[in-house]
C-alpha cells in the first residue's frame, strides 16, 4: 500500500507540527493546514492526492462541521476524522451523520489515531478500486 | 439498486462462469464487506472497554471529572453509531430501525448530561442587608449563611455586597469561556500532574485577560459608590462564595481565593482573580476528588469592608475531631486571622467548656512569631512580633468567652456545629467574617498503644503536636517547600512540610499522613485532611529537620508519635476507605446516564424479543448488531454460489466436522473443490486455537456414576433447547469464519454451545478474545458447577470471566500476538477437555483430579517459554 496522505487540520499551530512530525515517523505523508478554509485551498490546488483529513471541531472562521460539508461536496472520496479537543455529544453525532469516519477526542493516543488513518484510507482505497472496476457507488 | 443487489445480479442470471472482470469485482466486494466487518468488531470491542471503564468508575473508588463522563458518553455514542452503520452496510439495509433506537436512547442520555441547576434569579448584585440562608443558589452558602448571621441573628458582620451566580453565568456567557474551559480540562486530565498544572495556569489567564461586560461593571461600581457612602470609603475583602460548597461532607476549605485589603479602584481586577481562583490547582484536584462538576460550580464573590483586625482567628462550637467533646475550641492569633486560617504560624487556643454554663477549661499559649497587617494602601503584609508580644495570649480570658457565647449563638441557630471565622476589629467590635457546618469525626474506636507502651519500638517523635486529623500510616517521607514540589510527590507518601499551608490540599488523595512544623487543627490543611481521612499531625517542633526524605516512618497523629518504619501495631486493620465519590454530583450523573448505557436486556438471540424495537440501552444495541453482524458475514458467503468464498470442510488426514469460511485472507491460496486442508490455513487465531485442540489426546468420556447418566438423559428430556429441532442453521456443526488475524467459531458439540471470537494480529490495542460457553447434558447443579470450573481455570489466565447461570462469557484484550496465542491454545484445550466434564462434578476428588491435571498440562504446554 502507498503511504497514507493524510491533513491535520487545526487553529492551534504547535499541535499541528508536533502531529505532522511524529506521524512521518511512522510513514504516513502528513500535511497540516490551521483553519477551514486553508484546508480548502491546500486540497484545491495539492498536488499530492489527500486520503485522509484529520479536523479539529472548534476553529476560527469555518468551525469543523462546516468544513466536513464542504469537503464532502467537493472530495466524497475523502475520509475525515474529527479529532476534538471538547467532547459534545450532539456535535459528534453530527460529523458523524455528515459522513465522518470517525470521531476522536483529544488527547489522542497516537498509535490509535495511526490505525483509523489506514482504516480510513483502507476504505477509501476500497471505494476507489470499487468505482474503477465497475460502476457501483461507494458504501456509505 | 444498493451495490449488492448490483452483486447478485451479477452472478445469478449469467450461465457458466462469472468473468475474470466480475471475479475480480466481486473480490473486491468481499474484501470491502470484510473491512466493514472488522471496523464494525472493533467498533463493539472498543464499546465493551468503554464500558467496563464506566463499571469501574462507578464503583467509586477513583475520583472522575465531568471530562470523563462527557468523554466516555461520546466515544462509546460514537463507536455504536459506526456499529449501526457498518451493519447497515452489511445487511443491506434491514436494519433500519436500528438508527432510531440509537436517536431515543442519545436524547436520553443527552437529557441528563445538560441538566443543570438554573440560577432561579438574575440580580447581578444583592447587598449584605437582602441576603439570607435561603438564596445559596445566587449568592453561595458562604454569603448566604454571612447575610443569616446579620439578618436573622443581628451578629456583628462588616458591611457589603455579592457579586451573584447570575453576574458569574454573564461573565462567563459575554466571554464564550466555559467551552474553552471544558476543552482545556478534557485535554489534561487525561494527563499526569503536570498537565493539570499547565491548565490551571492557562484557565486563571484566560479568566483574567476576559472583559468584565458593561452591564456588571456598572452595577458593581453602583454598589460601591452605596457602600463606600456607609463606610467612608474603606478598602474591601474580597472573599469567594462558590455554588455547590453547601454538599453534606464537604468543606471546600480555603480551596477557593479570597482577596484582603483591596482598594476601590482594584476591584474589577480582583474579581476576576478571585473568579479565576476557581481554577487554582488544589480548587481543580478537590472538585476532581470529591466529584464536582465544574458546570455546577458558579463563583459568587462577596466584596466587604476590611476589618483591620488587632487579633483573629477560627472558632469551633465543638471538638472537631471528637464528637462526644461539646466545648468551643478558640484558635487565635495577633492581628488578621489569616495566620491561623492559613496555618502559617503557631497560634493559641483556647478550650471553652459549657458545663455548667461557660468557662475557660484549657488555655495553650504559643509562642508567636509573626502577624499579618494591612497595608495603608492596598495588601497584607507579615511583621515579625516583638518583645511581650510573642508570648502574650493574643485574646483574654474574657474576650474568648465573649467569643465562645457567639459560637453557641450561632450553633443555636443553626442546629449544627460551626466552623466561624472571626476578627476583633480596632473598634473593638467582634465581627463574624464566615461560618460553615462543622464537620465533626467520631473518635476512631482504635485504642493505639502509646509510645511508652511500646519500649521495645524507638519514636522519633514523641508526646509533640496536635492530632489535627486522627490516626495512623506508614510511608516513605517527602518533604515540600515549594509548590512545584507537588509534581513530584510519590502515591502513599509522608508529607513533611513546616507550614500546614492550604496549597498541600492537592496532595491528599496522595499523601499517606501530613507532618507539619506549624499550624493548628482550625486551619484548612487540617480540615480538608479530615476530609479526605488522612492522618495529620501538626505543630511539631524541628520536625521537618528530624525527618529526612525517603525514611520510612509510621505516624501516630493520635498518639503525637512518629516511629522510624512500619509498626503494624498501631496501623489500621483495614486502609483508609474514604470513598469520597460515591453519592457525588459527578458520580450520580454517571450513573444515571449508564442506565442508559450499561445494562442488558437482550439476552438470547434465539428468543422473539431479540430484535432492534426491544434495544434499550446500548449495550443492547451493540449486542444486537454484533450477532446480526456475524450472521450476516456467514450467511452472505454460504448463500451465493461463488465457489472461492464458499464453506469447505477442514481436511485433516480425514474429512473432520469443522466447516472454515474465508472471510478474506484466511487461506494460504484460493482452494477450489469442497475440502481445506490444515496446512492452508493461515488464520492466526485459528490455527493457535487448533494447536491448543490438537496438543493432548481427549481420554474419552470420563468414567460416569450413575447418579450422572442419570442426569444426562433427565437433562436431555427436559430441556427442549437440547432437541436437535431447536438446532438454528449454524450452530449444528463447528463453523469458523477465519482471515489471517479473525476467527470466530460456533460450535455445537452434543449439548454444548460455545462461541469463540479472536482477533490477533500487530495491534496489540485491538487484539481480543471473547469466548462463550453454555450447556451441557447433565442437571442445572452440575452445569453450574462445570461452568465455575471453567470460569477458575480461565480467571488464572488473565481472562475476565463471568458467569450467569450456566452461560459462561470470558474475555481477554489488549495484548500481543504471543500472549494471545497462547490463550487461544489454552482455550482450544479447554474445548476438547472439558466436554462431559459436567457428568463428574459432583464429586469433590474428581473435580481436584482434573483441575490439577488441566493446569499441569495447561501449563508445560502453553505457557512454558511463551509469556505468561
Amino acid at each position: 500500500m502507498d503511504p497514507v496522505a493524510v491533513l491535520f487540520v487545526d487553529d492551534e499551530a504547535d499541535f499541528v507540527e508536533a502531529l505532522i512530525k511524529r506521524m512521518r515517523k511512522r510513514e504516513i505523508d502528513a500535511y497540516g493546514a490551521n483553519s477551514g478554509e486553508a484546508a480548502l485551498a491546500f486540497l484545491a490546488d495539492a498536488t499530492t492526492a489527500i486520503d485522509v483529513v484529520v479536523l479539529d471541531v472548534r476553529m476560527q472562521g469555518m468551525n469543523g462541521i462546516e468544513t466536513l460539508e464542504a469537503l464532502k461536496r467537493k472530495y466524497p472520496m475523502i475520509e475525515v476524522i474529527m479529532l476534538s479537543g471538547h467532547a459534545n455529544l450532539t456535535v459528534a453525532k453530527e460529523g458523524m451523520q455528515r459522513g465522518a469516519f470517525d470521531y476522536l477526542m483529544k488527547p489522542v493516543d497516537l498509535d490509535e489515531l495511526l490505525y483509523k488513518l489506514q482504516d480510513a484510507c483502507q476504505k477509501k482505497r476500497l471505494n476507489e478500486a470499487r468505482r474503477s472496476n465497475s460502476s457501483t457507488d461507494s458504501f456509505p | 439498486m444498493n451495490p449488492l443487489g448490483r452483486f447478485f445480479n451479477r452472478l445469478r442470471p449469467r450461465r457458466g462462469r462469472p468473468s475474470a472482470a466480475d471475479v475480480e469485482a466481486l473480490r473486491i466486494d468481499f474484501k470491502a464487506r470484510y473491512h466493514a466487518f472488522k471496523r464494525l468488531l472493533a467498533a463493539n470491542n472498543k464499546a465493551l472497554a468503554i464500558m467496563a471503564d464506566i463499571e469501574h468508575m462507578l464503583m467509586g473508588r477513583h475520583p472522575f471529572g465531568m471530562s470523563f463522563v462527557r468523554a466516555s458518553t461520546t466515544a462509546l455514542s460514537v463507536n455504536v453509531f459506526n456499529m449501526i452503520k457498518h451493519l447497515d452496510q452489511l445487511s443491506r439495509g434491514r436494519y433500519q430501525a436500528l438508527y432510531g433506537r440509537f436517536d431515543d436512547i442519545q436524547a436520553r442520555i443527552e437529557g441528563v448530561l445538560t441538566h443543570r441547576k438554573t440560577t432561579p434569579r438574575q440580580d447581578l448584585i444583592v447587598p449584605f442587608a437582602a441576603v439570607n440562608k435561603d438564596m445559596i443558589d445566587l449568592v453561595g452558602p458562604k454569603m448566604a449563611n454571612l447575610g443569616e448571621m446579620k439578618n436573622r441573628l443581628g451578629v456583628d458582620t462588616p458591611e457589603g455586597f455579592v457579586i451573584t451566580a447570575a453576574a458569574y453565568e454573564l461573565f462567563l456567557t459575554a466571554n464564550d469561556l466555559q467551552a474553552e474551559i471544558d476543552r482545556r480540562i478534557q485535554k489534561a486530565e487525561k494527563g499526569d500532574i503536570s498537565n493539570l498544572y499547565a491548565m490551571s495556569s492557562d484557565v486563571q489567564q484566560l479568566i483574567l485577560k476576559a472583559e468584565i461586560p458593561a452591564a456588571l461593571e456598572n452595577r458593581i461600581h453602583q454598589a460601591l459608590d452605596e457602600l463606600a457612602r456607609k463606610t467612608g470609603g474603606a478598602t474591601l475583602a474580597l472573599r469567594s462564595s462558590a455554588l455547590g460548597e453547601d454538599t453534606p461532607d464537604t468543606s471546600f476549605a480555603g480551596q477557593y481565593r479570597s482577596l484582603l485589603n483591596v482598594g476601590l479602584d482594584s476591584v474589577l481586577d480582583a474579581y476576576k482573580e478571585v473568579v479565576a481562583g476557581k481554577y487554582a490547582m488544589q480548587a481543580i484536584t478537590y472538585r476532581l476528588n470529591r466529584g464536582f462538576r465544574d458546570e455546577d460550580v458558579a463563583m459568587c464573590v462577596g466584596c466587604m469592608a476590611m476589618i483591620d483586625a488587632v487579633a483573629g482567628g477560627v472558632m469551633y462550637s465543638c471538638n472537631p475531631v471528637d464528637k462526644s467533646d461539646n466545648a468551643v475550641y478558640i484558635n487565635a492569633a495577633w492581628g488578621l486571622p489569616k495566620t491561623v486560617v492559613d496555618g502559617s504560624d503557631a497560634c493559641d487556643l483556647f478550650v471553652v467548656s459549657r458545663k455548667n454554663g461557660l468557662r475557660i477549661e484549657r488555655r495553650d499559649i504559643q509562642h508567636k512569631a509573626e502577624k499579618f497587617v494591612c497595608l495603608p494602601e492596598e495588601g497584607v503584609c507579615r511583621m515579625e512580633l516583638t518583645g511581650d508580644n510573642q508570648a502574650d495570649p493574643a485574646i483574654t480570658d474574657a474576650q474568648a468567652l465573649f467569643l465562645a457565647q457567639a459560637a453557641v449563638r450561632i450553633e443555636d441557630h443553626y442546629s449544627l456545629p460551626q466552623d466561624i471565622e472571626w476578627a476583633l476589629g480596632t473598634d473593638g467590635v467582634y465581627y463574624m467574617l464566615q461560618c460553615r457546618p462543622l464537620q465533626q469525626l467520631t473518635k476512631t474506636g482504635k485504642r493505639r498503644p502509646t509510645a511508652k507502651a511500646m519500649p521495645g519500638t524507638p519514636a522519633v517523635i514523641a508526646g509533640e503536636g496536635i492530632t489535627a486529623s486522627p490516626g495512623a500510616a506508614y510511608g516513605i517521607v517527602f518533604p515540600v517547600h515549594k509548590s512545584m514540589d507537588v509534581l513530584g510527590f510519590p502515591e502513599g507518601a509522608v508529607l513533611v512540610a513546616r507550614q500546614a499551608l492550604p496549597v498541600w490540599a492537592s496532595l491528599l488523595n496522595r499523601a499517606a499522613a501530613v507532618v507539619t512544623e506549624q499550624g493548628g487543627f482550625a486551619g484548612h490543611l487540617a480540615n480538608v485532611a479530615r476530609e479526605f481521612g488522612v492522618p495529620a499531625l501538626f505543630s511539631v517542633p524541628g520536625v521537618v529537620e528530624t525527618l529526612a526524605a525517603g525514611d520510612a516512618v509510621t505516624v501516630d497523629a493520635d498518639n503525637l508519635s512518629i516511629y522510624k518504619g512500619r509498626v503494624d501495631a498501631l496501623l489500621d486493620v483495614r486502609p483508609r476507605s474514604a470513598n469520597l465519590m460515591t453519592g457525588s454530583p459527578v458520580y450520580n450523573t454517571l450513573q444515571q446516564i449508564s442506565r442508559h448505557m450499561i445494562p442488558l436486556n437482550l439476552l438470547d438471540p434465539a428468543s422473539p424479543a431479540f430484535r432492534p424495537e426491544r434495544c434499550e440501552t446500548l449495550h443492547d444495541l451493540t449486542r444486537f448488531i454484533h450477532e446480526k453482524s456475524v450472521s450476516e458475514m456467514f450467511n452472505f458467503g454460504k448463500d451465493h454460489d461463488f465457489s472461492e468464498r464458499s464453506s469447505k470442510q477442514l481436511f485433516h488426514n480425514v474429512p473432520m466436522q469443522w466447516w472454515v469460511l474465508n472471510l478474506d485472507d484466511g487461506f494460504r491460496h484460493e482452494i477450489k473443490g469442497k475440502y481445506v486442508k490444515l496446512e492452508n490455513i493461515r488464520s492466526i487465531p485459528m490455527l493457535a486455537f487448533w494447536e491448543g485442540y490438537a496438543a493432548v489426546p481427549w481420554e474419552g468420556p470420563p468414567p460416569i456414576d450413575g447418579k450422572g447418566l442419570l442426569s444426562v438423559m433427565f437433562g436431555s428430556t427436559m430441556n427442549p433447547a437440547l432437541n436437535a429441532g431447536v438446532r438454528s442453521r449454524f450452530a449444528d456443526r463447528n463453523y469458523f469464519m477465519i482471515s489471517k488475524n479473525y476467527c470466530s467459531l460456533n460450535s455445537r458439540l452434543g449439548y454444548h454451545f460455545s462461541t469463540l471470537e479472536a482477533l490477533v494480529g500487530e495491534r496489540a490495542s485491538e487484539n481480543y478474545i471473547s469466548f462463550q460457553f453454555k450447556g451441557g447434558a447433565a442437571d442445572h447443579d452440575r452445569r453450574i458447577k462445570r461452568v465455575g470450573f471453567i470460569r477458575d481455570l480461565l480467571g488464572e489466565y488473565a481472562f475476565r470471566v463471568e458467569v450467569r447461570e450456566d452461560n459462561l462469557i470470558a474475555r481477554v484484550e489488549g495484548y500481543d500476538t504471543a500472549f494471545m496465542q497462547a490463550r487461544l491454545n489454552i482455550l482450544g484445550y479447554l474445548f476438547l477437555h472439558t466436554r462431559q466434564l459436567d457428568m463428574v462434578m459432583a464429586n469433590p476428588a474428581s473435580v481436584q483430579h482434573y483441575q490439577r491435571k488441566m493446569t499441569r498440562d495447561i501449563e508445560s504446554r502453553f505457557l512454558g517459554s511463551k509469556s505468561a
